[in-house]
């Protein structure tokens, strides 16, 4: 516990001096990468063996002398600890070179705080072990998340982002005050431990209110409509961690709600799993249809939160059926995809801020050709790409093999198991092939073919602490997937801790997986490293010449001609039509002279539009109407809030 | 192992053979005489000693198409039992492994295409990603109910000596739908007609073989056989499908494999010669006949397990 409070107090102290020399634009950068680096370095290596070594730490301090403020360190805390310090560090050296705008020297220097701050409040979530102290570091997660949003508030389109972020975050805390309210009025303490013996209609109505809680910051349909402005809006390190680890913290919401409420009651399970699938399939067809690519992973984050869900669903329903098998296959698969997503989405967010600040352009369809001048970025991102994929032998499979085997597992019971476990099943296998089109669409239309602009053909990829944290994820997602036994043990520390009731459970068939994917890995990469040597051969000794691509007989072919990406997902979100409607904006051809006309596309998110139908404005309509109990008056303020006392003290 | 191993050779030498069936069946049926049985030997052996002629426009991910499409095709038919004997490498869970292995290959041939610059062959790259996700449906729905009968994750376990057998003893009628299944899958899968036509010559109508139009010499032979290989592995699950008997006698049992594999690939010729390619918006519909048909097999068999 002293490590993790000695990082904190490392990381906030520096950056904090960052703020004092800001004249200093370099050293003012290095202080607070040094500073964050080497706290996240001190908190990493200490929650790595905090989770290799179980058992529990804890530590309490009066606060505001009403309040106790106690943290706690468990198997899951331990594991989330890890993925929050490991993003963090690399994203703290990328942002050296990425922040490069002397003239907003102070603003940098108050980004740096910030980040310092959320990292802090996202440890102190994590090792929270009461309501009071999980809310207070909550609440400063959001807050200082929000800021770093709002980095670039000059532009409009940032400041609604920021805006619409802010309300989506504490309409969640909201809930969760509500949901831990409800714990605290039956138990009567601020503890977790007082959930446990709630009644059982209480405890659902606590899972669904805190699964909505959660599940706002945590980006599940749909609930996810600030997600897609947020990410595009903030600085891509910023994105990077609020991506690959924020959103988590909510996950870890609603494992630990989970794990103290100590029920298992079957609709926790079956709420998970279908929010789980909407979220997965939806997330993805809408990341097809997106132009900006920080938006269009920002949609593939709520997916990967759905293949998330669905893990921790599938466990959840193997508890209730008593099914251990399936459920430590379904939640360790769960936080095994927690992890790879941390890795690799971290991994693309950097990857795409980097193109972004070469090109100039958030929009894919005009870059293109990238390979050839930003090759480290085009190499990386490719790994990234074939790791979200969830193909093998790259990370993002291990933890999609899990879910499978404990979604199979969950095939061989009947009614509603069965149902759900197919359903996750073939999502899975749905998603998984979206995600393959989607990311052959990124990397084909940004990295690969000719340069579709100016900007994109003069790219190029200065700033080597932007490559180094990049090539650091690419390697990770290559060892995750060929050796994922050391991972998929940390995993299997954090399941022990959710209070399944199970005791130790047992590594060995885990070894047996994961060594089975080890091994059939091997065989695979062998079986490359042939047929290249047998290539190599084949090649030996002929003159390769290079000619233009064939473009079947026509021979004045252009970049414009080229498939862009909406044409590419075309077909595919047709097929999705009803939850997909594609919105095309296309004057007609007229004339025997036609003048010039145009041609743009956006697919709409169905819980954007209705959510400004259902609740935006049917919540303004009502709240005009009670427009007359503001006076701008200060007195009868006054009164209202003496009113409001009284009636508390009457009838509380 | 050592069997194992040979016999995964012998497939691998087999299957251009086994593809020239269809030319010829294609030919009968055209009236023609049609090219020799031995024609992809020929041309394997012409283009390996051809150079390639590489666009500027493309990367290194260009020349990793052809060659992670083949290793992931050959690595696919390692896990597959070949006349009913062991596989070199099994384990439970291996189906999702291979088919996320065939998804690598696909990623890379896609990549390969995009790497071009060629709208053609963007367009064939959108295709191959949008039909193979509804196979996979598909096959996944094949594969819980496989999971329901045989309780286990390996194609091994469904298709090594008697299992297959044991398969239809289980559910016979069922298993009858998931044939008509699989074949449309093996049909969509290996980019043959009615959903691609190999043979065209409108690089508009095709999927897979736009893809790979800048490829040439060595590399083409190395798209070639992938595909040989691809369709040799969705064919001999069609064959452990229809014919699940399995000789005590090695070579009986191996002759029997050769000759119904050579039925089934007469039948994707027959089907090739009389059929013509559907338009490209009614291809989902087909295939999501196949994954209606492994739905109801499913559903029936709920009954037949209890």
């Amino acid at each position: 516990m002293d490590f993790i409070f000695l990082s904190i107090l490392l990381m906030v102290a520096g950056t904090a001096l960052c703020l004092v020399i800001h004249r200093q634009f370099t050293l003012m950068k290095t202080t607070g990468v040094l500073a964050i680096s080497a706290g996240c370095l001190i908190g990493l290596f200490n929650s790595l063996i905090q989770l290799f070594h179980p058992g529990t730490e804890a530590f309490a301090a009066a606060y505001l002398h009403g309040f106790s403020l106690s943290f706690a360190i468990d198997g899951l805390s331990a594991f989330f600890l890890v993925i929050i310090y490991f993003v963090s560090f690399l994203a703290a050296l990328y942002s050296f070179h990425y922040l490069s705008t002397p003239e907003k020297a102070l603003r940098t220097g108050l980004s740096y705080l910030f980040f310092s701050l959320l990292i802090a409040s996202m440890v102190l979530v994590v090792v929270a072990a009461n309501m009071i102290t999980f809310m207070l570091f909550w609440e400063i997660m959001s807050l200082s998340s929000f800021f770093l949003v709002v980095y670039d508030y000059e532009k409009p389109e940032n400041r609604k982002a920021g805006y619409l972020y802010f309300v989506f975050s504490h309409i969640g805390a909201m809930m969760l005050f509500a949901a831990f309210g409800l714990i605290y009025g039956f138990s009567g303490s601020f503890g977790f431990d007082g959930a446990a013996s709630l009644p059982d209609w209480v405890k659902i109505v606590v899972f669904v209110l805190a699964f909505a809680g959660f599940g706002s910051k945590a980006g599940v349909f749909p609930f996810h409509v600030w997600l897609p402005h947020a990410h595009p809006a903030a600085p891509s390190h910023i994105s990077a961690v609020m991506s690959g680890v924020m959103i988590k913290i909510g996950i870890y919401g609603i494992l630990r709600v989970y794990a103290v409420l100590n029920d298992h009651h079957p609709l926790f399970g079956e709420i998970l799993v279908i929010a789980g699938m909407i979220s997965g399939i939806l997330g993805v067809v809408y990341a097809l249809g997106q132009q900006d690519i920080k938006r269009m992973l920002a949609y593939s984050s709520i997916e990967n939160i759905g293949i998330i869900l669905i893990g921790m669903g599938i466990g959840m329903m193997g508890v209730s059926a008593g099914n251990p098998v399936m459920a430590v296959l379904g939640f360790a698969g769960g936080l095994f995809h927690v992890l790879n997503h941390a890795v690799f989405k971290s991994l693309l967010f950097m990857g795409a801020g980097l193109v972004i600040k070469k090109t100039g352009v958030h929009d894919m369809d005009a870059m293109g050709g990238l390979m050839k001048k930003m090759r480290i970025t085009g190499i990386t991102f490719l790994a990234g790409s074939l790791a979200i994929s969830g193909l093998p032998p790259l990370n993002g499979f291990v933890g999609e093999f899990f879910i499978y085997m404990g979604g199979f597992k969950g095939a061989g019971m009947d009614k509603l198991p069965l149902i759900l476990s197919l359903m996750a099943i073939i999502s899975l296998a749905v998603i998984g092939g979206l995600a393959l089109a989607c990311f052959t669409r990124v990397l084909g239309v940004v990295f690969q073919g000719e340069p579709r602009s100016e900007r994109a053909a003069k790219a190029d990829e200065k700033g080597p602490m932007m490559l180094i944290p990049m090539a650091a994820l690419a390697v990770s997602c290559g060892i995750i997937g060929v050796f994922p036994e050391v991972f998929s043990l940390m995993t299997i520390r954090g399941v022990s801790a959710l209070n399944l009731g199970y005791g130790d459970i047992p590594f060995s068939p885990f070894l047996q997986m994961t060594g089975n994917i080890s091994r059939s890995a091997a065989v695979f990469l062998l079986l490359v490293i042939c047929v290249l040597a047998v290539r190599y051969f084949l090649y030996q000794g002929k003159s390769i010449p290079r000619a233009a691509t064939w473009g079947c007989g026509f021979t004045r072919p252009t970049v414009k001609m080229q498939y862009t990406g909406s044409s590419y997902a075309r077909s595919i979100i047709d097929f999705f039509r009803p939850v997909a409607y594609l919105c095309e904006n296309h004057p007609p051809v007229q004339g025997v002279f036609p003048a010039g006309t145009q041609y743009s596309s956006h697919v709409i998110d169905i819980a954007e539009r209705y959510m400004e139908v259902g609740i935006v404005r049917p919540v303004l309509f009502f709240f005009d109407k009670l427009r007359w109990i503001q006076q701008g008056d200060i007195h009868p303020y006054i009164g209202y809030i003496l009113l409001a006392i009284v009636l508390l003290l009457f009838f509380v | 192992m050592i069997e194992s191993i040979i016999l995964w050779i012998l497939a691998i030498l087999l299957s251009p053979f086994y593809a020239a069936v269809i030319l010829k069946v294609k030919a009968f049926f055209g009236g023609r005489k049609g090219p020799p049985l031995l024609i992809h030997y020929y041309t394997l052996m012409k283009l390996f000693k051809k150079a390639s002629v590489y666009s500027t426009s493309t990367t290194f991910i260009f020349k990793m198409g052809p060659l992670v499409s083949l290793c992931a095709a050959l690595m696919a038919l390692l896990f597959l039992p070949i006349a009913g004997r062991p596989p070199v490498l099994s384990f439970n869970g291996d189906v999702i492994f291979i088919l996320y292995l065939l998804g690598l290959g696909r990623f890379f041939t896609i990549a390969a295409a995009m790497d071009t610059a060629s709208p053609f062959e963007g367009m064939g790259a959108a295709r191959e990603a949008f039909f193979p996700i509804i196979c996979e449906v598909g096959m996944f729905m094949i594969l819980l109910l496989f999971f329901q009968l045989a309780g286990a994750l390996s194609l091994s376990a469904y298709f090594t000596g008697g299992h297959t057998a044991a398969l239809w003893h289980m559910a016979g009628a069922p298993m009858l739908f998931v044939v008509i299944s699989f074949f449309i899958i093996l049909l969509a899968e290996n980019s043959r007609v009615p959903v691609d036509d190999p043979a065209t010559h409108l690089e508009l109508t095709m999927i897979h073989e736009v893809m790979v139009l800048d490829h040439g010499g060595p590399d083409f032979a190395l798209i070639e056989m992938g595909s040989f290989i691809k369709l040799f592995f969705y064919a001999t699950f069609v064959e452990r499908l229809i014919c699940p008997v399995v000789s005590a006698n090695p070579a009986v049992n191996f002759c029997l494999f050769a000759v119904i594999l050579l039925i089934i690939y007469k039948v994707i010729g027959l089907v090739e010669s009389v059929m013509a390619r559907y338009r490209m918006d009614i291809v989902p519909r087909l295939l999501l006949i196949s994954f209606s048909l492994a739905f109801f097999a499913f559903v029936i068999t709920l009954e037949f397990v209890k």
